[in-house]
């Protein structure tokens, strides 16, 4: 019932990482894959309050503990439904999944598949282009699922923003999500391509940059998930040679699953995804978030079991190694990035107090650098850990992070985007379209601006006189636009 | 003397003794040595000590004195040397003793030279040939001369003589006969006034009339015997007193001790009547008899002796009726206990048979009280007293300890215990209607055995009254425990107001907030909280409260707080969970208000919360950036983007500091607060245990969250520091309003022309766009005002705030400003100023 959360997958990669997610949300539920409770699940209802009268002064979960209905709703036969649309312009992963083991896990109204099904072709362009043509369709599963909540919070869209159909389907639905349900809450999981590997798709780039404007512009929340980064976390870390999809996808789902525990376990603060956003974002532009997870475990894989304290995981998550994303700063830049702002979501019996010496050992060894134009501190919320689900660590946790080194990310996309714009290479692909019919490139320039913009935005948060950033760099840009924006500033001056 | 080798050593002294002279030694069968061997040692064996003080100095002084004067003085000399190195070296510890010891034998062997020979001259060998009569001096030595005195045996005639004339002496200074002397002491000793011995009102005393002639001594004799019969009269006339008049007032612990006195005086009327008996007999006149007539007559000195005794009881009996003539119940037997800590066994002895009677009455009321919770106390003599009282306040204040009927033998300690037992009991049957304490009770006093018959405890044994109470105690308590716990599922409601009352159970707080929030803002008394009830289920019903007991559920009620005047709904609303008996003890109205205070203040910060969140929605990432940021055409960009930001920055500072306080409230307060209740709940085995516990954690809170009596001053400013966030959400609420308003103005207008000519139209700035930039310049002009007044006016009262912080010696808002501070922002603010 209250604050609802839509999920919406789209295109190759976000359904798959939306199906390790729903995966995923099922154990900690409870929920077999055809949707109906576990035994064990309605049983501990039952009991619930002997079972979670801890031993460890761990009681910021109360009875049964779980809100399943903020992602799943029930059907008239009791099955619970993820609240979940799955959109491709494919079949491939979405048969894959309507033949898989939680096939009857998701409402068959739900699933859009285009009718030719030959996809985006990795252009971004074409995905736009097919995405505007099926509006209709899409907002009306989308409408549908709304209307089913009472008080619905916010969509999650999942996708990738190299390929065609996440990229380019995906910004036509932030778009028009944001005209039509502006006063909710968008927040994306959008899976960057790996840069360190020459990619099948040439134009990712192109793909990227177009996909980044929407993400800056229509988004409220990007929880940045970079494949360079999962890649080189599953290599280093889980000492996996040749990781997988599925294991970095596992990767993924974890993190989603991590930072959607306060929503699903309330507790007396965190309780729903604004609250959670809101102190993360504090400026509307810097609204793109990375994540670490410790410790991590791939399914099969026996890690070493460390002994897992408040601090230790506090302190590891504030480690670069074990950031989802890789930020690629000299170190000279690196070290003057800062933080805006920190989430860390601590699962599994913790000590309350332990919390607050940790944060002190932290301020001690100064481990963390923030912003200097504003108050900041390390915000912690404790969660549980799901009784159905075992793990050999009693304590884990989840950073959301909002950094300013991220910036280099973009500056990354914008580099190799003018590499290839340089060379004019590829874009009779995106002139078909007609967005950029007649040779009109200038959505391309648009892009590199507005992204340009928010890397200066981000750059300037690292300096103590963000307030004042942009006062003379707008002065600037305003003298070179024009004699009418020239006009309108010497009136701006009475 | 057990000791053999001095036996040996003590038969060889005696040989040689005898030995000396021209004797040979004789053998031990010897008949004299023998009975020599035997005298020595029984003289060894006998306390006998020379009567001297034993001064060294005076036994040199005298010895030396004793050879100068008989002409050897060199001898003297010699000895007087030879004694100073005696002292000087040897560390011998009964030097007088020895001195005196060869002092005696050199007196003895000079005396011996002119004695008739036969033996050893200080051991008499012929003891049994002294006549009986004869009192042998117990060789008492003259500290003078050292030497023995014996009184020789006086002819026997010169003796009777003398006594014949004696007796006549005494007779002629007498009226009254000694017989008859003793039988008026009889009487006065059973208050009755004899022939002679009256009760004289004046000097409140037995004695005899002035007039009357008889010896000084006898009148003093017959005085100190008489005291026994006045006090007598003083115990006796209590006695009469306290059962005839104040039978009821004076209680069972009083009419024990009349018992008790009663039956001692009924020993000592036994007594007398035998004395009266033996003073039949006559008193046979000093001369006139010799020992042949019967010993049982009595003269006034053998009634003074057959008196000690009784005269020592009477005193104490007479003291303890003037002691505790105004006492009665704990109290007399406490004064009684008082007096029985005494040396003299027989003192003790009598105390403490007395104590055991005075005592049991009280003993037994600890006993049912404890195992059966009934004060049994018609005379109000316990020290327990109970008041009538509403069931929630029967733990409180329904019994109370009376320290002055407390006796001093029962330790306070103890006393406490046993009223906790009892209490325990009685909250047990009043409160939870329970009957299982009955079990718990018995299987105590199984457990302790046989001493807890009726009656059977005594006074003596508090021991095992300890261990009675102690194991009632322990059963009772844990029964206790176990019905509050188990059958009243404290824990539970204690977890349901954390997850309420305290806002533990975030989902269903908010939605609460959702649809109660709207209803608050208008005027306190216009509210019906009727409707708000209502709403309040639809929360519970929408909130994972839903899964929760309904028993639960059931007492969580609306309360409206009394509307003061100008009272928005915000400020009376507040949630309120209904304890009912028994756990209304512990969640007293007193605790319930309170928990309403903490109630409305949490309600307050998460309205605040709930405000800015509100906020960042209207100014969230996408509506900002895709709608405003990009509205190039506009041409006020740059004047809206600087007061955007400010007006971010501001929310970003707000939004820090409610939200850190939050965290502060959660993990330093309710969660650490919790943490520690949690344990000592498991921990408390009786109820004051609970309570404490409760209590200190609700004070914890209360403290800690700035709403205790030290922190007013601050509190008042965290209010301004909300009022100023909620003002300027209320603010912002209007700005964003009318910017999106005119940015819909600006793009109607924008959206008439088409995409190519643009250029060509902006250029032309017609008369309706340039007002809309005018009205906008304005309005962002004014906005911009607006803005950095409230944000100087936060700011002045966050620096008030976080200067009070550290004042305010509380160790947990060390907690809460180091959260505010994390960055140090507020530091390094304060420094450059």
């Amino acid at each position: 019932m209250p604050r609802e959360i839509i999920t919406i997958q789209v295109g190759q990669c976000g359904n798959q990482i939306g199906m390790e997610f729903w995966k995923q949300l099922c154990i900690e539920h409870g929920i077999g894959p055809d949707g109906l409770l576990e035994d064990f699940a309605t049983q501990a209802r039952k009991f619930h309050l002997i079972r979670f009268i801890y031993p460890l002064p761990l009681l910021l979960i109360y009875n049964g503990g779980d809100r399943k209905d903020v992602f799943f709703y029930q059907a008239d036969d009791q099955h619970y439904i993820p609240r979940a649309l799955l959109m491709d312009l494919e079949p491939r992963v979405i048969n894959h999944i309507l033949n898989g083991e939680y096939r009857d896990l998701y409402n068959h109204e739900n699933i859009f598949v285009s009718d030719h099904g030959g996809g985006a072709g990795n252009n971004w362009a074409s995905g736009y282009h097919q995405g505007e043509q099926v509006v209709d369709d899409i907002m009306d599963m989308v409408d549908r699922e709304a209307d089913g909540s009472d008080s619905l919070e916010g969509f999650v869209l999942c996708h990738s923003i190299a390929g065609g159909t996440g990229s380019g389907m995906g910004s036509y639905l932030l778009e028009t999500l944001n005209d039509r349900y502006s006063k909710k809450l968008v927040q994306t999981y959008s899976v960057f391509p790996n840069q360190m590997e020459t990619s099948d798709v040439v134009v990712q780039p192109y793909n990227s940059l177009l996909t980044l404007k929407r993400l800056t512009l229509n988004a409220d929340c990007v929880v940045v998930l970079d494949n360079t980064a999962l890649n080189r976390i599953a290599v280093e870390r889980l000492h996996l040679t040749n990781p997988t999809f599925s294991q970095t996808n596992s990767l993924v789902s974890t993190v989603m699953s991590a930072s959607t525990t306060t929503l699903r376990y309330p507790g007396y603060m965190n309780n729903d995804l604004v609250g959670l956003l809101a102190s993360l974002i504090p400026t509307p532009r810097c609204h793109f978030l990375m994540t670490g997870y410790t410790p991590l475990t791939v399914e099969r894989q026996v890690n070493v079991i460390r002994k897992t304290t408040v601090l230790d995981v506090m302190r590891r998550l504030l480690q670069t190694k074990n950031i989802m994303v890789s930020s690629y700063a000299r170190t000279k830049e690196a070290s003057q990035a800062k933080y805006i702002s920190i989430l860390n979501i601590i699962q599994g019996e913790v000590d309350p107090t332990q919390v607050h010496e940790s944060l002190q050992r932290i301020r001690e060894r100064k481990l963390v650098n923030f912003i200097e134009w504003g108050p900041a501190s390390i915000q912690v919320a404790l969660s549980r850990k799901s009784p159905y689900v075992q793990t050999t660590h009693r304590v884990s946790g989840l950073m959301l992070a909002n950094h300013t080194s991220i910036r280099h990310l973009f500056s990354k996309c914008l580099g190799q985007y003018e590499k290839l714009r340089k060379k004019q290479a590829f874009l009779d692909n995106y002139r078909k379209f007609p967005m950029f019919a007649d040779n009109d490139l200038s959505e391309f320039d648009d892009s590199r601006e507005i992204i340009e913009s928010l890397v200066d935005e981000y750059k300037a948060c690292e300096s103590p006189d963000y307030i004042k950033w942009g006062m003379e760099d707008s002065e600037k840009a305003l003298t070179s636009e024009g004699s009418l924006a020239g006009s309108l500033d010497s009136k701006l001056t009475l | 003397m057990g000791d053999p080798t001095t036996a040996d050593l003590v038969r060889e002294l005696v040989l040689r003794l005898l030995s000396s002279g021209s004797r040979p030694i004789p053998s031990i069968n010897d008949a004299s040595a023998a009975a020599a061997l035997r005298y020595a040692l029984r003289l060894l064996a006998s306390r006998m000590s020379p009567s001297l003080i034993p001064d060294e100095l005076s036994l040199v002084e005298s010895i030396k004195r004793r050879l100068a004067v008989s002409g050897r003085s060199p001898a003297a000399l010699a000895f007087a040397d030879l004694h100073s190195k005696l002292s000087a070296r040897a560390p011998l510890l009964n030097r007088w003793a020895l001195l005196y010891l060869l002092n005696t034998l050199s007196l003895d062997r000079r005396r011996s030279a002119s004695s008739p020979p036969g033996g050893l001259p200080f051991l008499p060998l012929q003891p049994a040939s002294h006549p009986p009569r004869a009192s042998t001096a117990s060789g008492a030595v003259g500290a003078g001369g050292g030497g023995v005195v014996r009184v020789a045996k006086d002819p026997e005639n010169i003796r009777e003589i003398a006594l014949r004339e004696f007796a006549d002496l005494v007779i002629a200074d007498t009226e009254v006969t000694e017989s008859a002397l003793v039988r008026d002491v009889l009487y006065a000793c059973q208050g009755i006034d004899g022939r002679y011995v009256r009760f004289d009102r004046s000097s409140d005393g037995y004695d005899l009339p002035e007039s009357l002639k008889v010896p000084r001594h006898t009148r003093t004799i017959v005085r100190r015997l008489c005291e026994l019969g006045w006090l007598f009269r003083k115990v006796r006339d209590y006695i009469s007193e306290i059962t005839v008049d104040r039978q009821f007032e004076i209680g069972t612990v009083g009419q024990a001790f009349c018992s008790a006195l009663q039956e001692e005086l009924s020993d000592y009327y036994k007594l007398l009547a035998v004395l009266e008996s033996q003073s039949s007999n006559p008193i046979p006149s000093a001369g006139s008899d010799s020992g042949g007539g019967t010993g049982n007559y009595l003269s006034l000195m053998r009634l003074a002796v057959w008196f000690t005794e009784p005269m020592v009881r009477m005193r104490l009996m007479a003291v303890l009726v003037d002691c505790c003539r105004v006492l009665r119940g704990g109290a007399m037997a406490g004064a009684i206990h008082n007096r029985a800590q005494h040396g003299d066994p027989l003192v003790q002895e009598f105390m403490s048979r007395l104590l055991r009677r005075v005592c049991s009455p009280l003993f037994e009321m600890v006993r049912t009280w404890v195992l059966e919770g009934e004060l049994d106390d018609l005379f109000a003599e316990f020290f327990i007293v109970s008041q009538p009282v509403k069931a929630e306040s029967l733990w409180r204040e329904g019994y109370q300890l009376q320290s002055t009927m407390l006796p001093s033998f029962i330790s306070s300690m103890l006393a406490q215990r046993i009223l906790r037992t009892g209490k325990s009991i009685n909250f047990l049957r009043v409160c939870c209607e329970d009957s299982g304490w009955v079990d718990a009770a018995t299987e105590a006093a199984a457990h302790v055995g046989a001493t807890t018959r009726r009656g059977g405890l005594g006074y003596g044994e508090t021991n095992a009254l300890e261990a009675l109470v102690i194991e009632a105690a322990k059963r009772v308590d844990r029964h206790l425990m176990n019905v509050i716990h188990n059958r009243y599922r404290f824990k539970d409601h204690c977890l349901a107001i954390k997850r309420y009352l305290l806002l533990g159970q975030g989902d269903f707080v908010q939605y609460l907030m959702d649809i109660v929030g709207p209803e608050l803002s208008v005027p306190a008394n216009t509210i019906s909280s009727f409707q708000l009830a209502g709403l309040l289920e639809t929360a519970v019903r929408a909130s994972n409260a839903q899964y929760d007991d309904r028993e639960i559920l059931d007492r969580l009620k609306v309360k409206m707080m009394e509307p003061g005047d100008g009272d928005r709904g915000w400020d009376v609303f507040s949630l309120e969970y209904d304890s009912r008996v028994p756990l209304d003890t512990i969640f007293t109205a007193l605790n319930m208000k309170r928990y309403l205070r903490i109630f409305n203040f949490l309600w307050k910060l998460k309205r605040v919360e709930h405000a800015l969140t509100g906020l960042w929605k209207t100014m969230k990432p996408n509506c900002i950036n895709s709608c405003i940021f990009t509205d190039e055409s506009f041409g006020v960009k740059l004047q809206f983007v600087s007061v955007l930001r400010r007006c971010q920055v501001l929310w970003n500072e707000m939004n820090h500091f409610v939200t850190n306080f939050q965290y502060y409230i959660m993990f330093e307060v309710s969660e650490v607060s919790w943490a520690h209740f949690s344990e000592e709940m498991d921990a408390s085995k009786d109820l004051d245990d609970l309570l404490a516990a409760h209590e200190k954690y609700l004070n914890s809170i209360v403290e800690k969250s700035l709403l205790g009596k030290k922190s007013q001053g601050i509190l008042r400013n965290l209010f301004v520091l909300f009022d100023q966030i909620l003002q300027f959400r209320s603010l912002a609420d209007r700005w964003f309003e009318r910017i999106y308003e005119l940015q819909l103005r600006g793009k109607s207008k924008s959206r008439s022309k088409s995409k190519d000519d643009l250029s060509k139209m902006s250029l032309r700035l017609d008369g309706g766009r340039k007002d809309l930039i005018h009205l906008a310049r304005e309005f962002l002009r004014k906005m911009s005002e607006d803005l950095s007044i409230i944000a100087k006016e936060y700011s002045t009262a966050l620096d008030a705030f976080i200067f009070q912080l550290p004042m305010q010696q509380h160790i947990d808002l060390k907690f809460l400003s180091f959260r505010l501070d994390f960055s140090e922002y507020y530091t390094r603010v304060s420094s450059n100023k």
